[in-house]
């Protein structure tokens, strides 16, 4: 079947592969949170995927070919040990549904807009920072480069089950991490939504007592969602994802 | 995690579950109806779904693309220049060696060594393509113009072949980076033909071989068990590729161009 199988030129693999160095890039950028990794990174991937470029399938997707060896680069190289820090982010999350705060709260569809529409790109870029890196990647993969979730299950070699449970997990947090900046930034007041303030205070008067030290005011302390539901009583659509 | 693919009646607790494959798109058919349906009576999964889409829109809008620093772009070219040197992808050698018998076509093979000048990517493509028989995105023949609308820039109808030749299906391609949509059709013997179809703005055709079909210039490149037509009809590129000989797929691409 491979009659012409011989070694691709460097200006066929340049043509195919260089377009998509921007991508490559700002996605190495995010993963290692570090500009001069993420350009070593590049650099292992352009180099590896040009000694295997024979073994591309010509007229598929090269950029999902690309961030599968991006990946498996990443993995095998930049990958930190950031296990302590990566359980710390997910309790501080637990089931984070921020939106049920949004839909259920009098005053929600205000605290949304005000959170949605002040967002900065600073903001966000460090909430992706501080989420872990498999939820990560599969935000990047989808979010940023508009992978689907089998090229993205391809790409992190694992089912599409744990892309989408992934992908949950850590838009989830993302926005559970960007609400409470928000409310340390002031630009969403709990004052405006009662229970938030009560939780603001609870939550403030805990950390005192246990002698952890305490957050700036009611704006700077983290709202915990799950006594807030028990609070209204166990109704609302909470409920634990995989 | 609730798959999509098991949607029947929602309730609100599952809504949750299926919300994200609707924001991103993975959510078909059925599915998508019944989960839309759920939508148009519950104003809270509603506002949910509101939600999700604002915000993945926000994350994206937030997260650009980085611009890629100029010294690394020159550092990689340097290095990919350092690799091991490749020969060039049709040596010449290796044809005479394989084929004796395209003496025949020797003006036509000899040429390889210049046909560099002649080299055509989307020629290649679609024979590197058409040999590792991706399988098909759409496989329903009446299905494949309404399957590249809006995935390809331009509409797409699979050209008829002689009586036997059917139609197979397709596949949605990459040609130099642009959309482009590779057809598959078989005869009963168990030929193959196929025909890539793309925008000729963006990809030249050409090959060592240049005959006139039906008043159009048709180039032909041939090889082992293979023949490669490319020629432009109406504004689109097409490329042929057949496990015929020359003159048969010069009589297909006849067909087409009647």
């Amino acid at each position: 079947m491979a009659f012409f199988k011989g070694r691709p030129s460097r200006s066929d693999f340049e043509k195919e592969a260089l377009p998509h160095l921007p991508s490559l890039y700002s996605a190495a950028v995010r993963l290692t949170r570090n500009e001069r990794d993420a350009e070593d990174l590049v650099q292992d991937t352009i180099l590896r995927a040009y000694r295997f470029f024979d073994s591309f399938e010509a007229g598929t997707n090269c950029k999902a070919w690309l961030f599968r060896i991006l990946t498996n680069v990443f993995c095998n190289r930049y990958r930190e040990k950031e296990r302590e820090h990566e359980i710390l982010t997910e309790a501080k999350s637990s089931d984070a549904n921020v939106e049920q705060f949004f839909a259920g709260v009098e005053g929600g569809r205000d605290v949304e807009t005000a959170l949605l529409g002040r967002l900065v790109s600073g903001d966000v870029e460090r909430a992706l920072a501080e989420i872990p890196q498999d939820f990560r990647m599969a935000v990047i993969l989808a979010d940023l480069e508009d992978f689907s979730y089998k090229e993205i299950a391809d790409i992190m070699d694992c089912p599409a089950g744990t892309v989408m449970s992934r992908l949950y997990r850590g838009r989830k947090l993302l926005q559970r991490i960007l609400f409470d900046y928000a409310v340390e930034q002031g630009i969403v007041d709990p004052g405006k939504v009662p229970e938030l303030a009560a939780e603001a205070a609870e939550a403030a008067a805990q950390k005192a007592s246990s002698g952890a030290p305490n957050a700036a005011a009611a704006g700077g302390a983290t709202i915990d969602l799950e006594s807030f539901r028990r609070r209204r009583g166990g109704e609302g659509k909470g409920h634990g994802q995989a | 995690m609730a798959r999509p693919d098991r949607v029947r009646e929602l309730r609100c607790d599952d809504v949750d579950a299926f919300t994200q494959s609707y924001v991103d798109g993975e959510l078909a058919g059925n599915d998508r109806e019944t989960y839309e349906r759920h939508l148009s009576a519950c104003e809270e999964c509603r506002q949910a779904a509101r939600f999700a889409g604002r915000m993945k829109a926000a994350v994206r809008g937030h997260l650009p693309r980085r611009p890629v620093p100029a010294a690394l772009e020159q550092r990689l070219r340097v290095a990919l220049a350092e690799q091991p040197a490749a020969p060039p992808r049709w040596p010449r050698l290796t044809w005479m060696r394989v084929v004796p018998a395209l003496a025949v076509v020797g003006a036509v093979v000899l040429v390889a060594g210049t046909a560099r000048r002649h080299h055509s990517m989307v020629m290649e493509q679609a024979r590197r393509t058409y040999q590792a028989s991706p399988p098909l995105d759409v496989t329903d023949c009446n299905l494949v113009a309404s399957f590249f609308q809006g995935r390809v820039d331009f509409p797409v109808h699979p050209p008829k072949l002689a009586g036997p030749i059917e139609c197979k299906g397709g596949r949605l391609v990459n040609v130099e980076d642009r959309p482009a949509a590779y057809l598959v059709y078989q005869d009963p013997n168990g030929h193959r033909v196929s025909l890539l179809v793309f925008d000729p703005e963006w990809s030249r055709i050409e090959a060592p071989t240049r005959q006139v079909v039906e008043g159009r210039e048709v180039f032909f490149r041939v090889g082992p068990g293979i023949s490669t037509a490319g020629y432009q009809d109406r504004g689109l590129g097409y490329v042929m590729t057949a496990d015929l000989d020359m003159d048969s797929v010069r009589g297909l691409v006849s067909q087409t161009l009647h």
